[in-house]
C-alpha cells in the first residue's frame, strides 16, 4: 500500500463526506474547499501512478486493482473538467462518492500474484508498437468509463428532480439540484464524449488485435461485452437524435448503459478468453 | 461614541401612522440636515419605506440626551404634538440599535421575513445620507457591518432562496424544469390578474416571448403591447401550444381546455423539449392526466399554495439560523469597538508620554550645552527607551484586555481626552 494512494483516498472520502453535507445543509458557502481536497487527491493519486508507471517500467494499468485506481484518477479528472461549465453544487454530491468507491475497491484489491502475467508482458514487450498501444488503449477505455460515469450520474439526477417535480414533494433534493434540463445537458455532453472515446478505444484494440496475430475480432467475452456496451450507448445517441427522446427515457438508458460498463469490466473476467487483462 | 435610533413598522403601528411618518425623497435631504442639527446628533440616517421609517443617528455623548433629541426631531419635522406616538414607536441606543439595525438589513424584521429589497432599501438609505453629508464615520461602520450581515445571513441560510408568492413559485418551477430561462416562450391563456404577474416576472428573468390568447381580444393586445408580446384570436392557442415552454392558464372556463391530444401533439412538434403547465383557474382547466406524460409538469393553483405554505414555514426556520447569526455579529461589533476604544486610548497615551519627553528634553537643553548630531541621537535614543521601557507594561496590560483592567478605560479616556482638548 502506497501513502500517498491512501492520502488520495482520504481526500477524496473527506470531498464526499464534505460535498453530502453541503448537499443536506442546502449551505450557499463556496465549494472552494471541496475543489481543494479533490484536488490534493488527484495531485497525491498522479504521483503514485507516474512513480509507479516508472519503478515498473509500463504504464500501470495491467491488473483490476490498478484500473480501478485508473478510473477512479479519471472521474476526478473529468469531473475537474466538466466543472468550469457546469458550476453544479449538486454534481460533487453524487460524483465523489463514485470516486471513492473505485478508490477504495483498488486499494481492497488483494495485490495479484504476479504484477503483469506473463502473457500480457510478452504481448507489450513483443515490439515497440505494444509498449504504446496498451496505454492508449487503455486510456481511452477508461476516460470513456469516466464519462459514462457522468453520464449515469446525471441522468439519476434527472430521475430524483423528475421524481420531485411530479410529486409535487420538494424536500431538500428539489432545492440542491439543477434543473431538469441542466442535468439532461450534462448527461448528454458526457454521453457523446464517452462514445468518441469508447470508440477510439476499440479500435486502438483491434489495430492491436491485428498487429499481434493478423485477427481484429477473437469473440472474446470482454470483445464481445464491449460491442454490447458501444450497442447502447449508440443506441441511446440514436434515439436521441432521430426520435427525439430526452429526459426520462434517456435518464434510464444512462443507468442501464452504466450497469452495462460495470458487466463489460468486472464480468468479463470470469469468463475465460483471450483477453489478458483488465 | 453611540447609536440611537427611533422608529415605528409594520409591527408597531397601523399604515394610517405610517403614512404620516414617512418621509418622502424629495425631502430627505432636508430631513437629514435638520436631523444632524438637533444636539448632541453628529451624524444621521433615514430609512423610509411604506413598511418601516428608521431615524438612526449617532452621538458622542449620553445616549439620554440623544434620545431626547430624537424625539424632537420627529415631533417638529412631522408637525406632531400630542405623546400617543410613543406607544407605536420604539427606541433602541448602543448595542440594541446596533442589533435592530443589523436584523432589519437581513430582513429578519420584515413583513415577508427573508423579502430582498430591504437591503436595497437600506443601501439607498445609506447612499442619500451619505450624498447630504450626514453619515459620519460611526454609522458608516455599523451600516458596512449590516451589509456585511445581510450578506452572511443571505449566503449562509436558505432565507431568501424559496418564493413565498404565487407567482414567484411559477418562476422557481420553471427554473427547476429550464435552467435559464434566456429565449424561452410564455403563452398566457386567459388574461387574469395574476397570470400577468407571473409572466412579468418570468419575462424580468429572461423569457423572451409571450404569447397572450383571450377570449377579448382587446385585452389580449393591451397585454401583449406592454409585455412586448404577441397577442392570439383565443381559439388559436391550440394550434400554437409547441411553441411554448411555460403555459400559465386562468380563464373561467367550465370545463378543461387543455387535454391529452393537445399536449401530446405538441410535445411531438418540439420534440420532446419539456413544457411546463401552470393552472390558475377555478375550476381547473388543463386536465390533471397530462401529469402522466413525459417531459410535461403540470401544477395546479393548490400544489402552488402548497408550495407558498411550505417555504413559507421553511423561512421562519432559516430565521432562527439567521437570528443566531445576527447575534454573533452584534458580539463581534461589540468587541471590535472595545478595540477600537483601546487602540484610541493607547495612542492618545502615546502622543501625552511622547509631548512629556519633548518638554523635558527642551527644559535640559540648556544645561545639557550644544550637542553634535551623534550625541543628540544618543540622548534621544536613550531617553525613548526608557520611556518605552516603563509604558510597555502599561500598554500591554491595556491590549490584553484583562476585565479588571478594562474597567478603567473610561477614566484613562476622560483623562486623556482632556488632555487632548486643553492643547
Amino acid at each position: 500500500m502506497d501513502f500517498l494512494l491512501i492520502l488520495a483516498l482520504l481526500a477524496y472520502l473527506c470531498g464526499a463526506f464534505y460535498s453530502v453535507v453541503l448537499f443536506v445543509t442546502r449551505s450557499e458557502s463556496s465549494d472552494r474547499y471541496l475543489i481543494g481536497l479533490l484536488a490534493l487527491g488527484f495531485v497525491a493519486h498522479s504521483i503514485s501512478i507516474l512513480m509507479s508507471w516508472m519503478r515498473l517500467g509500463y504504464f500501470p494499468v495491467v491488473n483490476p486493482k490498478e484500473v480501478a485506481s485508473f478510473i477512479a484518477w479519471a472521474i476526478v479528472l473529468y469531473y475537474l473538467v466538466i466543472r468550469a461549465r457546469y458550476s453544479v453544487r449538486a454534481l460533487p454530491t453524487f460524483v465523489t462518492p463514485v470516486i471513492f468507491v473505485f478508490m477504495l475497491v483498488s486499494l481492497l484489491l488483494p495485490e495479484p500474484v504476479q504484477a503483469i502475467s506473463p502473457a500480457l508482458e510478452g504481448a507489450i514487450g513483443a515490439s515497440s508498437f505494444g509498449r504504446w498501444i496498451l496505454p492508449l488503449h487503455v486510456t481511452l477505455l477508461i476516460f470513456s468509463y469516466a464519462a459514462f460515469v457522468l453520464t449515469f450520474v446525471g441522468g439519476v439526477m434527472y430521475l430524483v428532480q423528475e421524481r420531485e417535480l411530479k410529486a409535487k414533494t420538494f424536500g431538500s433534493a428539489f432545492y440542491r439540484l439543477p434543473a431538469l434540463n441542466t442535468c439532461d445537458e450534462i448527461s448528454y455532453l458526457s454521453l457523446t464524449i464517452g462514445f468518441v472515446l469508447l470508440t477510439l478505444g476499440m479500435i486502438s484494440g483491434m489495430i492491436w488485435n491485428n498487429q499481434r496475430d493478423g485477427r481484429f475480432w477473437h469473440y472474446d467475452p470482454k470483445e464481445v461485452l464491449a460491442l454490447v456496451t458501444w450497442i447502447t450507448y449508440l443506441l441511446m445517441i440514436h434515439y436521441r437524435l432521430a426520435a427525439g427522446w430526452r429526459g426520462r427515457r434517456t435518464a434510464w438508458l444512462s443507468v442501464l448503459g452504466f450497469l452495462v460498463v460495470l458487466c463489460t469490466w468486472i464480468g468479463a473476467r470470469y469468463f475465460p478468453g483471450y483477453h489478458v487483462f483488465g | 461614541m453611540s447609536v440611537v435610533l427611533l422608529g415605528l413598522s409594520h409591527k408597531t403601528a397601523p399604515i394610517e401612522l405610517r403614512e404620516l411618518f414617512a418621509i418622502a425623497e424629495q425631502r430627505l435631504a432636508d430631513a437629514l440636515t435638520t436631523l444632524v442639527s438637533h444636539e448632541p446628533l453628529n451624524g444621521g440616517l433615514i430609512i423610509s419605506t411604506c413598511n418601516r421609517v428608521e431615524v438612526i443617528a449617532s452621538t458622542q455623548r449620553p445616549t439620554h440626551d440623544a434620545v431626547s433629541a430624537l424625539n424632537r426631531f420627529v415631533r417638529e419635522f412631522h408637525g406632531f404634538r400630542s405623546e400617543d406616538i410613543d406607544r407605536h414607536t420604539y427606541v433602541h441606543s448602543e448595542l440594541d440599535a446596533v442589533r435592530h439595525i443589523f436584523r432589519v438589513t437581513a430582513s429578519l424584521d420584515s413583513m415577508v421575513v427573508g423579502e430582498p429589497q430591504i437591503t436595497g432599501q437600506v443601501k439607498d438609505a445609506f447612499q442619500k445620507a451619505q450624498q447630504a453629508g450626514t453619515v459620519g464615520s460611526e454609522l458608516s461602520r455599523v451600516m458596512s457591518r449590516a451589509f456585511a450581515v445581510a450578506k452572511r445571513v443571505r449566503n449562509e441560510t436558505a432565507i431568501g432562496q424559496s418564493a413565498v408568492s404565487i407567482s414567484y413559485v411559477a418562476v422557481e418551477l420553471a427554473r427547476k424544469v429550464f435552467d435559464r430561462l434566456d429565449g424561452s416562450t410564455v403563452m398566457l391563456v386567459g388574461a387574469g390578474e395574476m397570470s400577468e404577474l407571473a409572466a412579468r416576472h418570468l419575462r424580468n428573468v429572461g423569457a423572451s416571448r409571450v404569447l397572450v390568447a383571450n377570449r377579448t381580444l382587446e385585452n389580449a393586445n393591451r397585454l401583449a403591447s406592454e409585455m412586448g408580446g404577441e397577442a392570439l384570436p383565443f381559439t388559436d392557442f391550440e394550434k400554437r401550444l409547441h411553441e411554448a415552454d411555460i403555459v400559465i392558464c386562468s380563464t373561467e372556463a367550465s370545463h378543461y381546455l387543455i387535454g391529452s391530444d393537445n399536449v401530446r401533439h405538441a410535445l411531438s412538434a418540439r420534440r420532446n423539449r419539456p413544457i411546463l403547465f401552470i393552472d390558475i383557474s377555478v375550476p381547473r382547466n388543463i386536465d390533471p392526466s397530462i401529469s402522466g406524460l413525459d417531459n410535461v409538469f403540470l401544477f395546479d393553483i393548490d400544489d402552488l399554495e402548497n408550495v407558498v405554505s411550505f417555504n413559507r414555514t421553511e423561512r421562519e426556520r432559516e430565521a432562527l439560523r439567521a437570528e443566531a447569526i445576527v447575534d454573533s455579529e452584534v458580539k463581534r461589533f461589540a468587541d471590535s469597538l472595545a478595540e477600537g476604544d483601546v487602540n484610541e486610548i493607547i495612542g492618545a497615551f502615546r502622543r501625552e508620554v511622547g509631548l512629556m519627553v519633548e518638554l523635558e528634553l527642551n527644559r535640559s537643553r540648556k544645561r545639557l550645552g550644544p550637542l553634535t548630531n551623534d550625541q543628540e541621537e544618543a540622548v534621544r535614543a536613550l531617553v525613548n527607551s526608557i520611556v518605552s521601557r516603563l509604558t510597555l507594561p502599561v500598554i500591554k496590560q491595556l491590549r490584553d484586555g484583562d476585565e479588571g483592567f478594562s474597567r478603567y478605560i473610561e477614566e484613562w479616556r476622560e483623562l486623556y481626552h482632556r488632555s487632548d482638548k486643553g492643547r
